[in-house]
């Protein structure tokens, strides 16, 4: 039993650290003031599962829901272009909103707000993930997987051109380089990370509903973001062990299962505005965001 | 056929005055402040909370009630003032860090309304409920008729506010806060002034909300959404202009749902947001300076 309920929180963190790094990416390092990473997850989720409800492999719908997620990410880019600061993140939120009432209302493919039911546990080849336990290997997997090749990316030179389009754009564009054709790279990159961590998501907890990726829940991995530190790979990953393991205490405590999940919210929240008044660097941040 | 856009005209009126109000109040703290409360829209939430509490649980007459609510709104949206933005300015934080605060604000007092009140709607039941009468074949509610009277003459009370020392400090804190600094207007304290007065407009905002729909924890984010639209497409740093703005909204909201599904109302608000930002960030009667930093 407890074993059980480890093993489920560690699938959340796999999760969730692909979900915060990818973010970061495109938050952190590039500058891209996203506030709508949730929408990419929850287009992740959807196409996973409504591929696989189709009968399409697992592994084609996997990476079909991380593709389907970037050529969002690349259209929000193209869409948002122009904006900076506040009014770009209130776009990118604005995207998340869109999406979410697209989700909910396209009752013919998404069936709206009664969810999707029964969503299959992940087979590759002729191997079935059924077990928690092999799911929670599976995760790892992906997770380290991801991670390197986030890794990879940020320590590049590509890595390096995308930091310096987040400190001085024009100066880039004096040296001739296209950060357009940046910031998509790495809006698209983010978001197709974000995308399979949602066909992670969809096919564990096997039920998803338009509630799970509504604007509500960017709070979990903005705080997580925030906490760890802009611009902190490191900061990202111990951030979301610490931030989702925090709240699971207060099931210890005998409370009525209706407050668990405002409880959370509130705790999440309270985390965010705290570490911005008192450290707004997070834990182990390098810069300031602006 | 023309019934039905006399209804759509005065659904549009309805609504528009509902955005207005919340529009009016946070583009009066934007254009002193600078930055994009987003909980103005928890404000406007925790006012219809305020109101069930003290008239329909604790049984206060109507009025006593509503005077309390909109004081009680008032100092609750200076409290975030002074507890949350005033020691992040302090420290100099960007506008984008006031924003994700402020998100962090919403999402906190949602989920706390939620574990004070529960889940589930809840109705301040004021009065009993009446059939609409016909007015040009549109129908109406004499509640609605009380919405759009509200809103309009605390409208023209803003706008005569305009003359007063308040109201001229206040826009001159919005034009320049350095130059109004200098000729010794106390900028905070204009600032902790616009956050009184318009989280005291969401006050008012969330009672007749409060009263035309039922209440639930997460309507503030919703509201927030059509303010917000409404001020943008207005033109954010002009008071007037978010108000026409939200008019705009209403109107366009309802003629919308004429084509599309109901679903999609608050897609169509974004959607509209998004064509402003891109095409006319400083709206349609807004001042372009101080709006594309």
């Amino acid at each position: 039993m407890i074993n059980q309920y480890i093993i489920h929180i560690l699938i959340l963190i796999g999760i969730y650290i692909v979900l915060a790094v990818s973010l970061n990416l495109a938050l952190g390092f590039t500058g891209l003031l996203n506030l709508g990473h949730i929408a990419f997850f929850g287009i992740g989720a959807y196409t996973s599962a409504l591929l696989t409800k189709a009968g399409v492999p697992f592994i084609i719908a996997f990476l079909a829901a991380g593709i389907f997620a970037s050529i969002f990410g690349y259209l929000l880019v193209l869409v948002t272009r122009k904006l900076k600061g506040d009014y770009l993140a209130l776009a990118t939120l604005g995207f998340s909103f869109v999406v979410y009432s697209m989700l909910l209302n396209l009752t013919s493919l998404t069936r709206g707000p009664l969810g999707i039911p029964g969503i299959a546990k992940p087979s590759i080849l002729s191997l079935v993930i059924k077990s928690n336990s092999a799911y929670l290997i599976f995760v790892a997997l992906i997770t380290l997987v991801s991670c390197i090749i986030i890794y990879r990316i940020i320590r590049s030179p590509f890595g390096r051109l995308l930091e310096a389009t987040r400190d001085d754009e024009l100066g880039l564009q004096v040296l001739g380089k296209n950060t357009f054709a940046l910031k998509c790279k790495a809006m698209m990159i983010s978001a197709f990370f974000a995308g399979i961590a949602g066909s992670l998501f969809a096919h564990y907890i096997t039920f998803i509903d338009p509630g799970s990726f509504h604007l509500a829940e960017i709070i979990l991995v903005l705080t997580i973001v925030i906490v760890g530190g802009i611009a902190s790979f490191k900061g990202s990953i111990i951030a979301t062990a610490v931030i989702i393991i925090i709240p699971e205490l207060i099931r210890f405590i005998s409370l009525p299962s209706t407050l668990i999940g405002p409880l959370r919210q509130v705790i999440y929240a309270l985390m965010l505005i705290a570490i911005l008044i008192f450290r707004p660097r997070g834990l182990f941040g390098r810069i300031d965001l602006e | 056929m023309s019934s039905v856009i006399l209804q759509i005209l005065a659904n549009g009126l309805i609504a528009g005055s509902l955005y207005a109000l919340v529009a009016a109040g946070f583009s009066l703290i934007f254009s002193t402040n600078k930055f994009v409360h987003f909980a103005h829209g928890s404000s406007v939430t925790v006012a219809g909370y305020l109101t069930y509490l003290f008239f329909t649980q604790l049984g206060f007459p109507f009025w006593t009630a509503a005077i309390i609510t909109i004081i009680l709104t008032s100092l609750f949206g200076y409290g975030m003032y002074r507890l949350v933005y005033l020691p992040l300015q302090s420290r100099k934080a960007s506008n984008i860090i006031l924003l994700i605060a402020s998100i962090g604000l919403l999402i906190l007092f949602e989920n706390l309304l939620q574990i004070a009140f529960g889940s589930e709607f809840r109705s301040i039941a004021y009065g009993t409920i009446e059939k609409g009468m016909s007015i040009a074949g549109a129908t109406i509610t004499k509640l609605q008729l009380v919405i759009i009277f509200v809103s309009i003459v605390l409208l023209i009370v803003l706008h005569l506010m305009k003359r007063t020392r308040l109201g001229r400090n206040m826009r001159a804190v919005a034009d320049n806060p350095k130059l109004a600094r200098i000729i010794g207007i106390n900028d905070r304290k204009i600032a902790g002034y616009s956050f009184l007065i318009g989280s005291a407009l969401a006050g008012i905002a969330g009672i007749l909300v409060g009263l035309e729909q039922n209440l639930h924890p997460t309507m503030g984010t919703g509201l927030m959404v059509k303010g917000f639209t409404g001020a943008i497409v207005g033109g954010v740093t002009s008071v007037p202009g978010a108000v026409l703005g939200s008019y705009i909204l209403g109107l366009v909201e309802n003629i919308g749902v004429w084509f599309v599904p109901s679903g999609y109302k608050d897609a169509i608000a974004f959607v509209l947001l998004l064509v402003f930002l891109l095409w006319k960030p400083s709206g349609l009667f807004g001042i372009e300076k101080g709006v594309k930093q």
